[in-house]
């Protein structure tokens, strides 16, 4: 008796918590339109890191403990576009000094030889 | 398309595409642990299934301009 009631309450519990999430995703429309993803995105940048500071202090108070000053906290709200054109102008810059570089480092290094053979 | 447009949607594309595999794979990560075992699959599951929620949501973004909407005229017929 007592084990079979325990597996049922196992098998509700595992299914609030399951159909919790399915109603989390649902509500917040995560597997929507496009739009309301980055508008998602946006929320998250701005809840999360209060959140997570938060919950560090109240840690900090209940258990005593002194947490070290953390990094600061990735951006999420993250711009494909810009990061993109600023990586294909740095690889632009970077190849078209690439000959001129690749021959003042050869000549330093001929300097350094002569003056280490001397 | 004009280029800030076609910036902008390609924008919306990674956002929603992070979102979409990050909540599939949460999803998958929930279902794995109360009813499948610890087992892979539904991680994999979820996350390609966000994976090509965001491709599709994609492509209706960029062909959506170009798309033409027709509407079946019947008076053409008599």
């Amino acid at each position: 008796m007592v084990p079979r009631v325990w597996s049922l309450m196992r098998f509700l519990i595992k299914g609030s918590v399951a159909g919790g999430a399915v109603y989390l995703v649902y509500d917040q429309e995560l597997l929507g339109p496009s739009d309301k993803s980055q508008a998602v995105l946006q929320r998250a940048e701005e809840v999360v890191p209060p959140a997570m500071y938060q919950l560090s202090q109240y840690v900090c108070e209940q258990t005593g403990l002194k947490m070290p000053q953390l990094p600061a906290p990735p951006k999420l709200n993250f711009h494909f576009r810009d990061t993109w054109n600023s990586g294909i102008l740095t690889v632009m810059s970077a190849l078209s000094v690439a000959p001129s570089k690749a021959r003042e480092y050869s000549r330093d290094g001929w300097e350094y030889l002569k003056e280490r053979i001397k | 398309m004009s280029d800030s447009e076609l910036g902008r949607k390609w924008d919306q594309c990674m956002a929603d595409a992070v979102v979409k595999i990050g909540t599939g794979f949460g999803l998958g990560l929930v279902f794995s642990l109360t009813f499948f075992k610890r087992r892979m699959w539904p991680l994999a599951f979820g996350s390609g299934m966000g994976l090509g929620m965001a491709y599709s949501n994609c492509q209706h973004d960029f062909q959506a301009p170009y798309l033409l909407h027709g509407k079946y005229d019947k008076e053409q017929e008599q």
